[in-house]
């Protein structure tokens, strides 16, 4: 082969039609347009890769997906080195069973690469999250092995990127805030061609957040009690 | 059924424990109270060293001499550690300080079908430890011992033989004092035999009440009590370390030593233990305690190794380690873990052995699980506790929560539209932290959710994101 083809290959910047593995099914996500879009829903195990600001809406993703893999199997949801203080409250409200939630707070980027990938290769978390950055190839690979030998997700939230380096991830998605929802930009699937951005209305399951039409709020607003001289 | 004992007799005890008898040098394990040589290796004697002898003449025998100062503990440790491991296979072990175990084995013999197979058991234990003995088998205790001193090195069940045996020591072997001893080589008696001879009466006559026992037990004539020995209830073990080390990843494979007689401690009682105290004992300094977790209860090596290991990983050495000891915290009986048969493969670790291992690596403080409290103030609701604990039942929920809280309100210094709201929250009057706030839902320009608030001074923060 060309010297130049196999390096790009071994750099992983271009993959061959043939080798392609078959995308797996995926299970519903919770939202119709996502699972369209994604020809069937997020992925059943591996490593999804979502580069997001904080606050717009990524968590909410994948609560529904999260919340259908918790009620099918008895295993751990972990959370490692989120960027602020997880509120337990909403998780319970969702229905989520807090024995089976596990907050880690790693000192550094090594110990949360670390306890992501022992939660996974232990077989007995369904889900782990984390909030990392700059990732190396060898690093996600691993995750990637482990996720896959115990039918986990490994979900990575990282910031916005224009990292070239393309990372060895079942799914890549970038998250752009919109009115709706979400607009969804799909970096990378394996098994699939790159397809169009999917507009996602988050706004059916989430009727707390969304923005009205007309704005006026400005009725309903009491005046606090007066406070008693003490 | 007449009894028989099996004495053990560990001349070089220390010298084993401490492979002072394979170096190419002459070593002396010297007692210094009395100035004597205790323990001497090949070369030392071959020097011309004698059991006894003081540290000066040693020195002027043998220049080039390494003294070791005798250490009771140290053998005392490895007397019990023999009794721990020979009280596997016969049930009536008695301590005969510093340096013996003596055993009464005739009611083991129908157990084991024939002295041969019981011996066999034994040796084959002893031998494990790379320790040097001698024994001997007798009717009494103090017959056992004898033999066993002189290095007879027999086991046999012939009554006669043994007899004619002990008759043929010298007095110098038995346990009677010295100018006791003297006194009866003046008179012609030089043999146990000699003295045996005589009526016990004869002997009473002339000597004190001390040689009339001795010789009483020793012959038969008088019994002899002894009382056994009873393994520790708890394990508790101390490895002296052959060098001082002061790497925590070079301890390993001694702990892994230790570790692996704690499993042969637990299996034997079918326990396991929940917490380990690792000791290390450092020079200069005062000893290191590291604690080892394991939520669920765990008896293998294997497993308390690797643990072990991440603990270590955190732990600093202050100066170099000269010997470890290892206890376990409560012990209880082993329950067997409850995994379905049909419900499909089972996980490689168990969430509560998953919990230990990241609490061992990175902190017990570092790995949560959030636990609410029935409040309704939003600082309140969240308690983050160590993972591993029972949490609190559920209080009453509130809708509308955002999934982050920032750990303190901050002031909110972003153009923001309000969607929802307001939620009032006044609470928290009868401590310190009162509250009187209206929340809100906002929507910022970046389109980010975020859950902000005002107080009655019109201040507005920021508390929560909605991601």
């Amino acid at each position: 082969m060309n010297n130049i083809l196999s390096y790009l290959k071994n750099k992983h910047l271009i993959w061959q039609g043939k080798a392609i593995n078959e995308p797996d099914s995926g299970s519903l996500s919770g939202y119709p347009e996502l699972d369209a879009g994604l020809e069937g829903g997020l992925p059943t195990q591996g490593v999804i890769d979502i580069h997001s600001d904080i606050g717009i809406g990524e968590l909410r993703l994948f609560l529904p997906y999260i919340l259908q893999r918790q009620a099918r199997q008895q295993r751990l949801l972990v959370i490692i080195a989120p960027p602020l203080q997880i509120n337990g409250e909403m998780l319970a409200e969702l229905g989520i069973d807090l024995n089976q939630v596990l907050v880690i707070r790693p000192g550094d980027q090594q110990q949360a690469l670390w306890a992501a990938e022992q939660c996974l290769k232990s077989d007995c978390c369904h889900t782990v999250l984390s909030w990392l950055q700059n990732l190396e190839i060898h690093q996600v690979k691993r995750l990637q092995l482990a996720a896959k030998q115990s039918h986990a997700v490994q979900v990575i939230f990282r910031q916005q990127q224009t990292q070239g380096l393309s990372l060895p991830v079942t799914l890549s998605m970038s998250l752009q805030p919109q009115a709706q929802g979400l607009r969804i930009k799909v970096n990378k699937r394996i098994g699939s061609w790159r397809h169009q951005d999917i507009q996602l209305n988050m706004q059916a399951l989430w009727p707390a957040l969304q923005l009205p039409e007309q704005h006026n709020n400005d009725n309903n607003i009491i005046p606090f009690p007066k406070q008693r001289a003490s | 059924m007449k009894k028989l004992w099996l004495y053990l007799h560990f001349p070089r005890l220390q010298m084993d424990c401490q492979f002072l008898a394979e170096q190419h040098r002459p070593v002396i394990i010297l007692e210094a109270k009395d100035n004597s040589t205790r323990q001497l290796n090949e070369l030392a004697s071959k020097a011309g060293i004698k059991p006894g002898m003081g540290l000066g003449t040693a020195c002027a025998l043998c220049h080039d001499l390494h003294v070791e100062p005798y250490n009771s503990d140290l053998e005392s440790n490895k007397i019990k550690q023999l009794c721990d491991s020979l009280y596997q296979l016969t049930s009536d072990i008695c301590l005969f300080p510093p340096d013996g175990i003596l055993l009464r084995i005739h009611n083991m013999l129908r157990f084991y079908d024939g002295l041969d197979n019981y011996w066999q058991a034994i040796s084959g234990t002893l031998d494990k430890n790379n320790i040097r003995y001698h024994y001997a088998t007798g009717a009494t205790p103090f017959a056992a011992k004898i033999l066993a001193q002189s290095q007879w090195d027999q086991v046999c069940e012939d009554r006669q033989q043994m007899h004619q045996q002990v008759l043929a020591q010298p007095l110098d072997a038995s346990e009677l004092p010295t100018r006791v001893v003297d006194n009866l080589k003046r008179v012609g008696i030089r043999l146990i035999g000699d003295l045996a001879a005589m009526p016990l009466s004869e002997i009473a006559r002339r000597f004190d009440i001390q040689l009339v026992t001795y010789m009483g037990r020793l012959l038969g004539e008088l019994h002899h009590s002894i009382s056994f020995y009873h393994p520790e209830k708890r394990f508790n073990r101390r490895l002296e370390l052959l060098y001082e080390i002061d790497n925590t990843q070079i301890l390993l494979p001694p702990i892994q030593l230790l570790l692996q007689a704690l499993e042969d401690f637990l299996l034997i009682r079918d326990q396991v233990t929940e917490e380990l105290l690792l000791n290390l004992h450092q020079r200069e300094q005062a000893s290191l305690t590291v604690t080892v977790n394991s939520a669920e209860g765990e008896y293998r090596a294997k497993v308390w190794q690797t643990l072990m290991q991440l603990k270590l990983e955190s732990v600093q050495l202050q100066s170099p380690v000269y010997a470890l000891s290892l206890e376990t915290g409560n012990t209880h009986l082993k329950t067997p873990r409850a995994d379905d048969l049909f419900s499909g493969k089972k996980t490689a670790l168990s969430q509560t052995q998953l919990i230990a291992m990241l609490q061992a690596k990175l902190g017990q403080e570092l790995v949560q699980q959030i636990s609410l409290h029935n409040d309704f103030r939003p600082e309140q609701v969240n308690r983050y506790q160590n993972a591993g604990k029972a949490l609190s039942p559920l209080p009453k929920l509130q809708a509308n929560r955002p999934f982050f809280l920032l750990s303190e309100p901050q002031k909110l210094n972003e153009k923001v539209r309000l969607l929802q709201g307001p939620e009032r929250i006044v609470s928290g009057w009868w401590d310190d932290h009162a509250i009187t706030r209206d929340y809100f839902i906002a929507h910022s320009a970046q389109g980010r959710w975020y859950w902000v608030f005002r107080t009655a001074e019109q201040r507005w923060f920021l508390h929560g994101v909605f991601a």
